[in-house]
């Protein structure tokens, strides 16, 4: 997540679905700047188009489906 | 003494603010927005529920909704970041200077063009002057809700609409509205700036720059924000594009409070109390020896402007002064208003708040009716 801002509202819309998530502080990938992670027990590509939706930026997602 | 100069910041604050400030200081020390850590993690998420019970007062997203030092802040970040690339401003004749100098600033600069749309008290006369200055390259309307000169109410929604109908952005300066009427962007606004510590009963050193996000606003200042470190240019997405700096967690939070404290009692019921106020000391003024700038065509928010024949404002306000009631006098940093009202030497001002008492109104009325007129 680019923000913490953008962490926070992913994490309130996830939760309301009934995702648990937790936000932790990125490690800055390579060319890639810091940010926050949001990790998700559950199914990554449906959490992810529920972002979409509510046009909440990610980077990218890695795990799980 | 009795605080009657609530226009220009409201005092006393709730106790829940004053509550909240002191919970600020005691729990939020972190950094809102930067880092991992527990301390920066709970002030951020502190300063994220502040966020959203001001975009869901507003009608908001809370990505939209930035804090700022303060009213003229905002203003200023509006004005100049919607209007980076030029084209023509329009702005009301009843505008305080923390619009009326960015824009007469820029037009200086021959950065953009400007009129100025003058304000009646009759709605459709004041729609015609906005609708007349239209031109196919104005970018952007500028109108406050209320003045804070006399409160006088702007037909701010029929400006919106020709706006909207004109595809062009309309920016309003809510700083004497919010709090005393229900005001949201649904109404037509596209960017909304207002001070923290007057009707929302924040601390002194807040303001809110809320936007529904149809208009770019080019960033006036850059600096760290908490994202994208590594990049040297400025974040291009909201809030952290126009929020460089650290953040002032404290006042955030008093703007929380004060926003559920309006809510609690109802902008609407606050209005009417203080504007009950506002008749029953215009009624015991009288009308033999006072000039009050109040129109029976018009509306207004709680505010009396009012002249004493013979009196300066200036002196009627430090007689006022000497008695224990603070009012404001001569030009309240609004240039084009008192131009427009041909008030040549200003006015004293009566502003309210929700912990005014009538009687004390009632009080004020007979001093100035004894000693001034």
């Amino acid at each position: 997540m680019p923000s913490y801002t953008f962490a926070l509202k992913a994490q309130k819309l996830l939760r309301a679905r009934g995702y648990p998530t937790e936000i932790r502080r990125s490690d800055p990938a390579p060319g890639k700047s810091c940010g926050y992670s949001l990790y998700i027990a559950g199914s990554c590509r449906a959490a992810a188009e529920v972002l979409r939706q509510y046009s909440v930026p990610f980077s990218g997602m890695s795990g799980g489906e | 003494m009795v605080n009657f100069d609530n226009a220009a910041t409201t005092y006393p604050k709730p106790v829940s603010v004053r509550e909240a400030a002191a919970e600020a200081m005691r729990l939020y020390g972190g950094n809102a927005g930067r880092g991992g850590h527990q301390l920066a993690m709970r002030t951020s998420r502190a300063v994220y529920s502040a966020r959203e019970t001001a975009a869901d007062f507003f009608g908001a997203q809370p990505e939209n909704t930035v804090f700022t030092l303060n009213c003229t802040h905002a203003l200023n970040l509006a004005i100049q970041g919607v209007m980076a690339e030029g084209g023509h401003l329009i702005i009301s004749s009843m505008e305080h200077n923390s619009a009326a100098r960015p824009a007469f600033q820029l037009a200086a600069q021959e950065k953009i063009t400007l009129s100025v749309a003058r304000v009646y008290p009759d709605t459709e006369r004041t729609v015609e002057s906005f609708r007349r200055l239209m031109r196919p390259d104005t970018r952007a309307v500028v109108c406050t809700l209320a003045s804070n000169v006399t409160g006088q109410l702007l037909p701010y929604r029929e400006i919106a609409e020709l706006c909207r109908e004109h595809g062009i952005c309309f920016i309003a300066d809510g700083a004497q509205a919010c709090g005393l009427i229900d005001v949201k962007l649904g109404d037509g606004i596209n960017i909304l700036c207002t001070a923290g510590h007057k009707g929302l009963y924040g601390i002194s050193g807040t303001g809110l720059l809320v936007t529904d996000g149809a208009f770019r606003i080019k960033p006036i200042m850059q600096g760290g924000t908490g994202s994208a470190s590594q990049s040297l240019e400025q974040p291009d997405f909201l809030p952290d594009m126009l929020e460089s700096g650290t953040l002032n967690v404290t006042g955030a939070m008093t703007v929380k409070a004060g926003i559920e404290f309006v809510k609690k009692h109802g902008a609407e019921n606050i209005r009417r109390r203080e504007e009950e106020i506002c008749r029953s000391f215009i009624s015991e003024l009288g009308s033999s020896g006072v000039t009050v700038y109040r129109s029976p065509e018009a509306g207004y928010v709680p505010i009396v402007s009012f002249n004493i024949d013979g009196v300066q404002p200036e002196r009627a306000a430090e007689l006022l002064s000497e008695k224990g009631y603070c009012l404001r006098a001569g030009f309240h940093c609004a240039a084009l208003a008192h131009a427009t009202l041909g008030t040549e030497n200003g006015t004293v001002r009566f502003a309210p708040s929700a912990f005014s008492r009538s009687e004390d109104a009632s009080m004020l009325a007979r001093t100035i009716k004894k000693s001034l007129i």
